[in-house]
């Protein structure tokens, strides 16, 4: 846990000092959750929305998403994570304006983690695609753009990947309709 | 040659078959009564002991297979050791529905096996089973044998093209660059022993390695030296000319699903199930006759003229042959697949200028007898 | 002999040649039923006689919405949906969720629970290599080793049978612990299998790995090279494979691994080139070596103790969050980002299956290959089409 808070204070630290606005957001929560959190959390829940506390991992927060392509490029070349583990969307819910978009980066070289998310706002579902920088974005933008509508600019192959090519809308949206029949396919 | 010829086998002349057929039949029949008589009567023999053999010896591959493979193979049908399953599993073929492709090119399609299958079987005319016991003994029977097996491609080939599918085509085509490669290195590890007989008839080569009591086989003989590493080079390219492991490029699962056959199934599959297996059993069988001395075993001598020498003869030359079948299934379940570019590479590179050696060496070996025993 | 993948510039040198003669490149589908793309791939390849010139996967054929489903089971619901992604290794699968709905609760499992936890994983991480291997020697055309692995594999399969009753889809590590306790005898039982398996290794080494056309059908073929794997986020054997010395669990200690003596095997070209197929399965047969190594060492230091976190029950309500967390799965990192509101489902529930980006790699591998060498790479890549379509 304490490395990957380092890493994201020094990647925020690093990132800030070189001009790009990013936020570092910390869970407020302890690690180990003492006895009887989970109720008066629940407690809380019921009370107030939204609960301002949480777990987890501390992730970096990228306001302007246009310059996610560069970020991304300082985070490879100057601050050394090599690999792109996994970027994905999260559409938390169908009332905000905004698309998450989550990239996990890892160091093998300093043995470190890094979250980073940006967002994307639903009415302009436009993002620059990071396949430049980290090859291996390609197939999860695929991904993230069939399931949530997230067009990746400059992506090389911007095909469906795990549903079938004339399947429409995006299912991971939480305003997401079923279909009710695919090809004469009840869907029901 | 080196070795004098024991008086008893000398020079066997005629045909038993023939023979046989001439006492039967009544006299003063016409030559093409006769000889269409023998046709029938040797296709019947000859077709009943491939669907016999090709049964028996799908039914060894599997128990060999199983118990290679830390099991047991077919147990169940049948009461020892399953040993009706080929049988089983021949019914099973009969009974399907013959399927032909829409799209596929229908005459080729349907000629592709019975080409295979009838090549096959006319290259079995040649293979003396025992002294005399040989359909027609052609002064040129290794000649004719290497040439009607290499007619197997063809049928390979209409199969693969006939079948309209791509990974057929590939099987087809594998098999055609295949052979032909093999075709020389095969051809040229025959050299060896025929140079020893000084004959292409395989009778003739059986019986003059019946001297030492039955035991004057090639690879014993004086040039041992040439014959066991002639026999090597023979018996890899048989493996390559009849399309086993790790030869299978043409049929090879893993790449091309199964290769020129894919598209083919009830009997038509049975056809070139069949034919593997005759094809194995062939080059199997010119191994035993050239190397490991045909029919002769021990003590064999000893009981000419009784009524067990020919049967017997017969029995240890078809047991002889199905222990170098064995190692081709030994063989095919322990190795994995050689890629297409390094069969030809082996075929060309190694083999051939490996056989070629052997020939001047073998060459050679008689030349130094002839000067040194004046044979 | 001419190797086809050894030198780029003498193949398009060959190309130049054939394409002075009008030849036509064939497209053909290797799958999504083919017998060398383990289950439902479909590989679309372009080839100019037995030479690829293009290769593209077409995924999405056992796709069945897990991260979907994930958004409308409670926490502990989806678990059993995590043995499904990689059939072969759900116990690890089990074990990633877990770790990481823990993460979100806030708790740890006990110690004896780890124990167990990591025993689990490193059985279920030879019985996956052992497929892994045995499938290999498939694609390559020996059919043999495959039996010789399974041979193995179903001791491990009763020995999980006996710990949770199923023998594929586990279920059994669960958030905050185990499903139960460890019946009698288990652990001797698991202590006969390793000193078993030390003996039969050598078997898969000899008849297949060290066998001269083995090697000549894997080595310099497929060549990840350290920077490909890297930019193209592969992981577990496939990146050691590639020499890139990086193993979660000695630099990302979880569990009880930092009290183990393990070492990590990474690819140095033992027969060819760092990074081609033979590096691959060269590491996972001997992290097989390994993982039976440290699961003597847990047996020797596990002690009695509680296997389930007494917070935690069957009703989960993870703190509001988000937690990422991955761990060496037998075929690479498994990673799940979880996003949770405090509620008792999911907000988002994203697997990142290491199939998935392993796989996306193997595509760029092929052109310049022979037809041959896409099944020995495809292969080498070792993906669970579960896993890749999820």
């Amino acid at each position: 846990m304490e490395v990957l808070f380092e890493a994201a204070r020094d990647a925020a630290a690093a990132l800030q000092a070189a001009g790009f606005e990013v936020e570092l957001h910390q869970p407020n929560l302890p690690v180990y959750a003492p006895e009887g959190e989970s109720k008066r959390l629940a407690k809380k829940h019921k009370e107030e929305d939204p609960v301002h506390e949480w777990r987890g991992d501390p992730y970096l927060a990228l306001k302007d998403r246009s310059r996610l392509l560069e970020l991304c490029r300082f985070l490879r070349d100057e601050l050394g994570y090599e690999v792109l583990m996994d970027a994905t969307a999260v559409d938390f819910d169908a009332e905000d304006e905004h698309l998450w978009g989550v990239y996990q980066f890892l160091s093998v070289g300093r043995k470190r983690r890094l979250s980073l998310k940006t967002f994307i706002p639903k009415a302009d579902c436009r993002v620059d695609s990071v396949t430049a920088v980290y090859p291996a974005a390609d197939w999860h933008e695929r991904e993230a753009s069939e399931m949530f509508g997230v067009e990746y600019l400059g992506h090389p192959d911007p095909r469906h990947i795990l549903l079938p090519d004339d399947w429409v809308g995006h299912p991971l949206r939480k305003d997401y309709q079923y279909p009710d029949e695919y090809h004469g396919i009840s869907c029901k | 040659m080196s070795a004098a010829l024991p008086p008893a086998a000398a020079a066997p002349q005629g045909n038993g078959l023939t023979e046989l057929l001439g006492g039967l039949l009544p006299d003063g029949l016409p030559f093409w009564a006769l000889a269409l008589t023998g046709a029938v009567v040797s296709f019947a023999i000859i077709f009943a002991f491939i669907a016999v053999l090709a049964m028996f010896a799908t039914w060894l591959e599997r128990k060999v297979a199983g118990h290679i493979q830390v099991r047991y193979g077919p147990m169940r049908t049948g009461a020892w050791h399953g040993w009706a399953q080929a049988l089983a599993d021949g019914v099973k073929l009969l009974i399907k529905e013959d399927l032909v492709l829409t799209s596929a090119d229908k005459p080729l399609f349907k000629l592709a096996p019975m080409v295979v299958l009838s090549t096959a079987l006319a290259a079995f005319v040649a293979l003396p089973f025992g002294p005399n016991a040989i359909v027609a003994d052609l002064d040129l029977g290794i000649y004719f044998i290497i040439a009607i097996s290499s007619i197997t491609t063809f049928g390979v080939i209409m199969a693969g093209w006939g079948s309209n599918n791509k990974w057929s085509l590939y099987g087809a085509m594998r098999e055609a660059a295949q052979v032909a490669s093999y075709e020389i290195p095969l051809g040229l590890s025959l050299m060896m022993p025929v140079m020893y007989f000084g004959s292409l008839s395989l009778n003739h080569a059986g019986a003059m390695q019946s001297g030492w009591y039955g035991m004057h086989w090639y690879v014993f003989s004086d040039a041992f030296w040439i014959a066991i590493p002639s026999f090597a080079l023979f018996f890899t390219a048989a493996l390559a000319e009849t399309k086993r492991a790790p030869f299978d490029l043409p049929e090879s699962e893993s790449e091309l699903v199964a290769g020129f056959h894919t598209e083919y199934s009830g009997i038509r599959f049975a056809f070139f199930f069949m034919e593997e297996y005759a094809a194995m059993y062939l080059m199997s069988a010119v191994g035993t006759a050239l190397w490991f001395g045909a029919w002769n075993f021990p003590g064999l001598s000893l009981l000419e003229g009784t009524v067990l020498h020919a049967p017997l003869a017969v029995a240890a030359f078809v047991t002889k042959s199905l222990l170098l079948v064995f190692v081709m299934m030994w063989v095919r379940w322990t190795v994995p697949r050689i890629r297409i570019d390094q069969v030809m590479a082996l075929g060309y590179k190694y083999l051939t200028p490996l056989c070629l050696l052997m020939i001047l060496l073998a060459a050679s070996w008689e030349w130094v007898k002839a000067i040194a025993f004046g044979a | 002999m001419a190797n086809s993948t050894k030198d780029p510039a003498l193949r398009a040198g060959e190309r130049l040649v054939e394409l002075d003669v009008r030849t036509q490149d064939v497209e053909i589908n290797m799958g999504p039923q083919h017998p060398a793309t383990h289950g439902v791939l479909r590989v679309l390849l372009r080839a100019d006689g037995e030479i690829l010139t293009g290769a593209q996967s077409h995924l999405g054929y056992l796709h069945r919405c897990a991260e979907k489903i994930g958004e409308k089971v409670d926490w502990l619901q989806y678990l059993p949906y995590t043995d499904r992604y990689d059939y072969l290794s759900a116990m690890n699968n089990n074990l990633a969720y877990s770790l990481a709905v823990e993460k979100l609760l806030g708790v740890e499992a006990p110690e004896r629970a780890q124990f167990i936890r990591v025993i689990l994983a490193e059985l279920n991480r030879i019985a996956s290599h052992l497929v892994a291997v045995g499938t290999y020697g498939m694609d390559i055309g020996a059919f043999t080793p495959f039996f010789y692995a399974l041979r193995e594999r179903e001791l491990l399969l009763d020995i999980f049978e006996k710990i949770c009753g199923a023998r594929l889809t586990y279920s059994y590590i669960r958030p905050g612990g185990l499903m139960n306790d460890a019946p009698a005898g288990w652990l001797e039982q698991v202590k006969a299998f390793t000193e078993l398996f030390d003996k039969k290794w050598g078997e898969y080494w000899d008849l297949l790995v060290d066998s001269k056309i083995f090697v000549e059908r894997t080595a310099n073929v497929g060549v990840v090279s350290e920077e490909l794997a890297l930019a193209w986020g592969c992981s577990g054997p496939m990146l050691r494979g590639s020499g890139v010395d990086w193993d979660l669990r000695r630099d990302a200690p979880h569990l009880v691994y930092d009290r183990l003596d393990f070492e990590v095997i990474v690819g140095r070209g033992y027969r060819g080139t760092v990074g081609d197929c033979f590096d691959r399965n060269y590491v996972r047969m001997y992290e097989m070596v390994q993982s039976n190594r440290m699961i003597r060492q847990c047996l020797e230091q596990i002690e009695d103790g509680e296997v389930q976190h007494p917070d935690v029950g069957l009703l989960l309500r993870p703190a509001p969050g988000e937690a990422y967390v991955g761990i060496e799965n037998p075929r690479g990192e498994l990673g799940h980002y979880l996003v949770s509101d405090g509620s008792k489902i999911a907000r988002r529930l994203r697997v990142r299956g290491p199939s998935f980006c392993n796989l996306a790699v193997a595509e760029h591998l092929l052109p310049g290959c022979m037809l041959a060498d896409a099944a020995a790479i495809i292969g080498s890549v070792d993906i669970v089409i579960g896993e890749t379509d999820r």
